[in-house]
């Protein structure tokens, strides 16, 4: 089932195209990777998936509803945190979290205590909010999102301006969420890096443009690193590969490529083998490919940020 | 609306701005019970000023001169912070139409003026009381509170464009300039046969009974009704389509 949808989703600044024809798609329970660049457009479809902006374009479906004609009962089933989270300084965490319960209507006893437990936060009763660090504050705005348990969670940005330890601790706690609670989550950042090891699927944007939406595992595999042999007879080749050296995880392309996807730095074994069975190696080449570099020669520049 | 209005109470806990309204609320009452004590004491042969002259003044100061400036930074306290704080983006995605998050706050800020006008008044009261001045009666109790009460309302109702200027503007600055020029054309005004023509000057006429008879009443009335609708509906068009960034 699909969570998100959007359709030719547009944004316009006077001349600027913030947003351009953005359709996405997220699906239930997957944890869905929005990466692009600082300026590419990513806060501003997360603020137009959340009302906060209106799109002069395009369409919003969420939970197969129009977002628009059922915003009121679609933003109760959503959690956010969009960049960095505000709060009331002069109130502590729990204050904070009783603003959000007492607008939304949650009823059920402990509520609060129960996401502030979850975020680790249950020891900081006394504590204001002006007080907290900014990983805390990110915390306590995970606390906020979940505290309706929400069916979808949009964090725009979670881990901007954390430590690495925060951000290892904030990367635990979404993956723990997607997989304990089923909550289909939607996470934008700048850096591939961070989400890498978090999402099912990513959408790359870029200039308002959505250049690709892919799942994770079709991009490692082909941005994977790997030896390419190009050999006089491939049967022959793989078959060594597999009772020889056993190596399995291989492709083999068109004229006698074969990309091994393991075992580097052991080719001249491998070059050996083939030699001394009669196959004419004709090309040993080391992929240098890498994600990172992926993403950067799709979305142009130095780096993703 | 109780819940909206539950949480706009428990926004000012530990809020310093309550106890500065609260200080900014006693400043006429107490230069006027002072001033007017020292002036007769000191006057010979001593002058009998009475009570009513005492609610008279902290009235007229406090409609024409610190209430203006005064709610008008209480104005813009509770719609601005929610842009400095930036928890707007956090509301907003809450499944509450924006009109009542709108009219929650308006609800608080009467609230609000009505409490500092008490102040004020209360404070009158107990000084004027303290300093036995002459003439304090029931029913001067009661025309005194109508007096001060009607302030309060008016300057509650022409609150609107100030919050519109707060919202737009996103900044006390402009709020805090343009409060203070509405107070320097209520001065300025004092003594013009036309003053009833400007919404908070006409204000203060009313809440003192001291309305000229320049023009019919009922264009001050207007005067102040319109300011007020024009402020509400900008306040709420403006806010319903505005993106919040």
């Amino acid at each position: 089932m699909t969570v998100i949808k959007t359709s030719n989703l547009t944004k316009i600044y006077g001349k600027q195209k913030s947003v351009d024809g953005l359709n996405m798609t997220v699906n239930q329970g997957e944890i869905y990777g929005f990466l692009g660049r600082n300026g590419a457009g990513k806060t501003t479809t997360i603020r137009m998936l959340l009302g906060l902006i209106k799109p002069t374009n395009g369409q919003i479906e969420i939970f197969g509803e129009n977002f628009y004609k059922n915003q009121k009962e679609i933003l109760r089933r959503i959690g956010s945190i969009v960049e960095v989270p505000g709060f009331y300084e002069n109130l502590t965490g729990k204050e904070n979290l009783l603003i959000n319960a007492k607008i939304i209507g949650v009823h059920k006893k402990n509520a609060i205590e129960e996401a502030l437990q979850i975020v680790g936060l249950q020891n900081e009763t006394k504590k204001l909010v002006g007080q907290y660090s900014l990983g805390m504050k990110q915390r306590l705005g995970i606390a906020r999102a979940l505290l309706h348990h929400p069916e979808l969670l949009i964090l725009d940005e979670p881990t901007n301006g954390l430590d690495p330890i925060s951000i290892k601790e904030m990367r635990r706690l979404i993956k723990s969420l997607a997989e304990e609670r089923n909550i289909t989550i939607l996470i934008s950042s700048h850096i591939l890096s961070e989400i890498e090891q978090l999402v099912d699927r990513i959408g790359i944007i870029h200039k308002g443009k959505l250049l690709e939406e892919v799942t994770f595992d079709y991009l490692r595999k082909k941005n994977r690193k790997y030896i390419e042999f190009q050999v006089s007879n491939d049967n022959k080749a793989t078959m060594l590969l597999e009772q020889r050296c056993n190596i399995f995880d291989y492709e083999v392309h068109d004229e006698g490529n074969i990309r091994i996807y393991s075992h580097f730095g052991q080719q001249a074994e491998i070059n050996k083998l083939f030699v001394q069975n009669d196959i004419d190696v004709v090309k040993i080449a080391m992929s240098e490919d890498k994600l990172e570099d992926y993403f950067t020669r799709l979305v142009g520049g130095d780096t993703i940020g | 609306m109780a819940n909206l209005l539950f949480t706009e109470f428990l926004k000012l806990k530990r809020a310093k701005m309550m106890i500065i309204s609260i200080l900014g609320a006693a400043v006429a009452p107490f230069i006027v019970v002072v001033a007017t004590y020292v002036h007769m004491k000191t006057k010979q042969p001593t002058e009998v000023i009475l009570f009513e002259e005492l609610f008279y003044q902290t009235n007229l100061y406090t409609v024409l001169v610190i209430g203006v400036p005064l709610y008008g930074v209480v104005t813009a306290f509770l719609f601005n912070r929610e842009y400095t704080e930036d928890t707007l983006k956090n509301l907003l995605t809450l499944p509450v139409p924006r009109i009542s998050f709108i009219i929650s706050k308006i609800l608080l800020l009467f609230i609000w003026i009505t409490m500092l006008t008490l102040v004020s008044w209360g404070l009158t009261l107990l000084l004027g009381t303290l300093g036995q001045f002459e003439g304090l009666s029931f029913s001067l109790i009661g025309e005194s509170f109508k007096q001060f009460f009607t302030g309060g309302l008016l300057l509650f109702v022409l609150s609107m464009p100030i919050i519109f200027i707060t919202l737009v503007m996103k900044n006390y600055v402009p709020t805090i300039i343009f409060t203070i020029v509405i107070t320097l054309i209520n001065i300025m005004t004092a003594n013009s046969e036309h003053r009833d023509l400007f919404p908070w000057a006409a204000a203060g006429d009313i809440a003192n009974n001291t309305l000229l008879s320049t023009y019919p009443l009922q264009y001050s009335y207007i005067a102040i009704i319109f300011t007020s609708i024009i402020g509400f509906i900008a306040t709420i068009v403006y806010f319903k389509k505005i993106d919040i960034h």
